[in-house]
């Protein structure tokens, strides 16, 4: 039985809106509002939905680069919420995070030897100058660049190259656990498999866990062992891939999935055209979020809020209904061409 | 250097041989190295390609909207039998009011933050008075609009039946005109409620509501060509299927062409007869959109496709090109793509190929595929 490496259970993360003279509080983003989920040793969970849904706020609140609302983070069974201080500064050298824009992420004003050494030093991983220069020499090649780019400033790099760096930030401080914030959605495609690629031989040999999180549905088949599915602050649906892809059972991941354009002429399939946009965050509808936007809504869809519960071991839906959803893509005949 | 397909259908524009560069400090970037393809009528072409491929700068091109320090070298544009590098800017201005619109990626730059929609969808049937006559004319509306007219005190009813109306209407009848106009294609990209969103700001609205707005004054004109860049880039899943099957529902209603730039091959296989692919300023294969996805010839493309996570077909692993898209500065010599090719040998270092016959309805260019390998 693999171990569980982080678990979540009910996390909020509301954020105030002030107004007028005196700044009082005039309502809440509910960015975040209830999100239970369970990452195992050595997989990836990739955490996918739209712009809105919370997936980043989540990302962020594990690392406490945020402060959740409410609700517990529990890292190997250590509760992550409540450590101040040093054994909070021990916990975090333990994760990683990459971020999405790689433009914003590394100090324009600092080398990339600087980048790497300074999270060693601040958590004591080393000793002295020269091994942290060792450490930053092996990390710089094993994600794809040489030691002479560690003299250099992030200007000097393309968008592929820095999100490199960026990787081998996230691990100089020898971490088993790291967030992926959309870390390929600045890049093209074919830089994009580039970096994919990275990851994965990255996470075998360093057997590291990861939380992929992304708005990209093919990147997140691609990448993960079990998917999340977010809308609007709250988990919809979470089972193993092939379940979300093959046979989801909530009605937005269906649509999700099915609206997903396929770069296949050939393939003909239903599509699920979801109505209206996303509500805000302000503003969540009652009872179950999704109803304004879900074909199947009812009557008590607006009274009662589903809570997230799972139909097989392991497979989650947030759904007062047991709806029999056809297959949202068409498993394909023809392989790609050697 | 011609089209694939020469068959029946009739060009609507054809660009030939377009080379363009863009002076920097850092030197002269040739970002367009010799582009021809041709847009026929009521086809949906594709253009795609990775980002700095110049797939935007040849939208541009078109529609004559390039920065200052751009400069076509050469080459030709022929739309409706003109060549749009020659016209002049006002000639140019009235071929992007009656027969090319364009849509970009980000609604909210192109709507004017201070004019409510009603006032920038209206400005566009206002601009053309005579058109507005005519469709008074044709649809015999000037009953409907005649309380306006009335206070002009011209009557000129006999207009409304046989020959177009040569009279103008009032400006209150034009604006009523307009109006009515303007809720009709807002009504036709699916906007629910237009009497209302003719009255908000651009910043009222939603994304997706904003981009249904552009799409709405890019067709209010039925132009004959349309070219979206990449509308759907900035929009989230749901919100990008709602737009795509807008798409596809007026591909039907309309008769003009499309051309349509995206990076996604998704998007491409979904809506478009035929794709072009570009690489680096050129156009490295152009074939029918079932026969490119099928059977990919240039290694680029092949590259490209295999490089994408694609859900209908899990792989172990993605390939990748190697190396990343040249400096158009110093852009390579010979095939521009060879320093990233696989099967580059000497030849393409040295001459640049030409787009050939690599297929029915297919071009190509490599020279993997000359001397009659193909």
């Amino acid at each position: 039985m693999t171990q569980t490496v982080l678990e979540i259970r009910g996390l909020k993360k509301w954020f105030p809106i002030t107004g007028g003279v005196l700044g009082r509080v005039r309502g809440y983003v509910r960015a975040v509002d209830g999100v239970d989920l369970e990452i195992k040793e050595g997989e990836t969970f990739g955490l996918v939905g739209e712009s809105g849904s919370g997936k980043t706020t989540v990302g962020r609140c594990i690392l406490r680069l945020i402060e959740p609302t409410a609700g517990e983070i529990i890292y190997r069974g250590q509760e992550v919420t409540r450590l101040k201080g040093e054994a909070f500064r021990r916990l975090r050298r333990r994760f990683g995070i990459v971020f999405q824009d790689p433009y914003a992420s590394l100090d324009p004003r600092q080398t990339i030897r600087g980048a790497l050494t300074e999270p060693m030093k601040y958590h004591k991983i080393v000793e002295s100058d020269d091994e942290a220069l060792e450490k930053a020499k092996e990390l710089i090649k094993r994600v794809g660049l040489n030691e002479d780019h560690l003299y250099r400033f992030p200007h000097e790099f393309s968008g592929g190259q820095r999100q490199r760096i960026a990787v081998a930030r996230a691990l100089t401080t020898d971490p088993d656990f790291i967030i992926l914030d959309e870390p390929t959605s600045f890049l093209d495609v074919s830089v994009q498999a580039q970096i994919l690629n990275l990851l994965s031989d990255l996470q075998k040999e360093f057997n590291l866990t990861y939380l992929f999180i992304s708005h990209n549905l093919s990147v997140i088949e691609h990448m993960s062992n079990r998917v999340g599915v977010m809308y609007l602050g709250a988990m919809m649906e979470a089972a193993e891939k092939e379940i979300i892809y093959r046979r989801p059972e909530h009605p937005y991941t269906h649509a999700l999935i099915s609206a997903l354009p396929i770069p296949n002429p050939a393939l003909t399939r239903e599509r699920v055209v979801l109505a209206g946009d996303i509500p805000s965050p302000v503003n969540i509808p009652s009872g179950c979020r999704f109803r304004t936007r879900c074909p199947y809504a009812t009557d008590y869809c607006k009274e009662k809020e589903p809570s997230l519960l799972a139909r097989q071991p392991g497979h989650l839906v947030s759904c007062h209904y047991e709806l029999k959803l056809s297959a949202p893509i068409p498993i394909a005949e023809i392989s790609r061409k050697a | 250097m011609t089209e694939s397909a020469p068959d029946k259908s009739e060009a609507l524009l054809q660009l030939s041989n377009v080379r363009l560069n863009f002076h920097t400090y850092a030197g002269e970037v040739k970002a367009l190295d010799g582009v021809s393809f041709m847009v026929t009528k009521g086809e949906a072409l594709g253009l795609v390609g990775e980002s700095g491929c110049g797939k935007s700068v040849t939208a541009l091109t078109i529609v004559g909207l390039l920065p200052e320090n751009a400069s076509v070298t050469e080459g030709k544009i022929i739309l409706a039998g003109k060549n749009l590098l020659e016209i002049s800017s006002e000639e140019m201005r009235k071929i992007r009011a009656n027969n090319i619109a364009m849509v970009f990626q980000d609604p909210t730059t192109f709507l004017n933050p201070v004019l409510t929609l009603g006032e920038q969808l209206e400005e566009v049937f206002l601009l053309n008075p005579d058109e507005l006559a005519r469709i008074a004319a044709e649809r015999k509306m000037e009953d409907t609009l005649v309380e306006a007219r009335s206070d002009k005190g011209t009557q000129p009813k006999e207009n409304a039946e046989g020959a177009p109306s040569t009279a103008r209407l009032s400006k209150s009848a034009q604006k009523k005109l307009a109006r009515i106009l303007s809720i009709e294609v807002l009504k036709q990209v699916q906007l629910p409620d237009p009497e209302r969103i003719l009255k908000e700001y651009p910043h009222e609205l939603s994304g997706g509501m904003r981009q249904r707005c552009m799409i709405a004054m890019a067709l209010a004109r039925n132009p004959d060509l349309f070219i979206a860049d990449e509308i759907t880039t900035a929009l989230d899943v749901t919100i990008q299927a709602q737009i795509l099957e807008l798409l596809r529902q007026l591909k039907k209603e309309l008769t003009g062409s499309t051309l349509l730039i995206t990076h996604d091959l998704g998007v491409v296989a979904e809506l478009c007869d035929r794709v072009a692919v570009m690489y680096a300023g050129n156009i490295v294969e152009l074939a029918d959109v079932k026969e490119l996805f099928a059977n990919p010839l240039h290694p680029y493309t092949q590259g490209l496709m295999r490089a994408i996570p694609m859900i209908d077909r899990p792989l172990e692993r993605l390939e990748t090109i190697p190396g990343s898209v040249p400096d158009l500065i110093y852009p390579p010599s010979g095939c521009r793509f060879h320093p990233r090719c696989p099967f580059a040998f000497e030849k393409c270092k040295l001459e640049k190929p030409e787009l050939i016959h690599g297929g029915k309805a297919h071009t190509v260019a490599c020279h993997l595929y000359g001397e009659g390998k193909a």
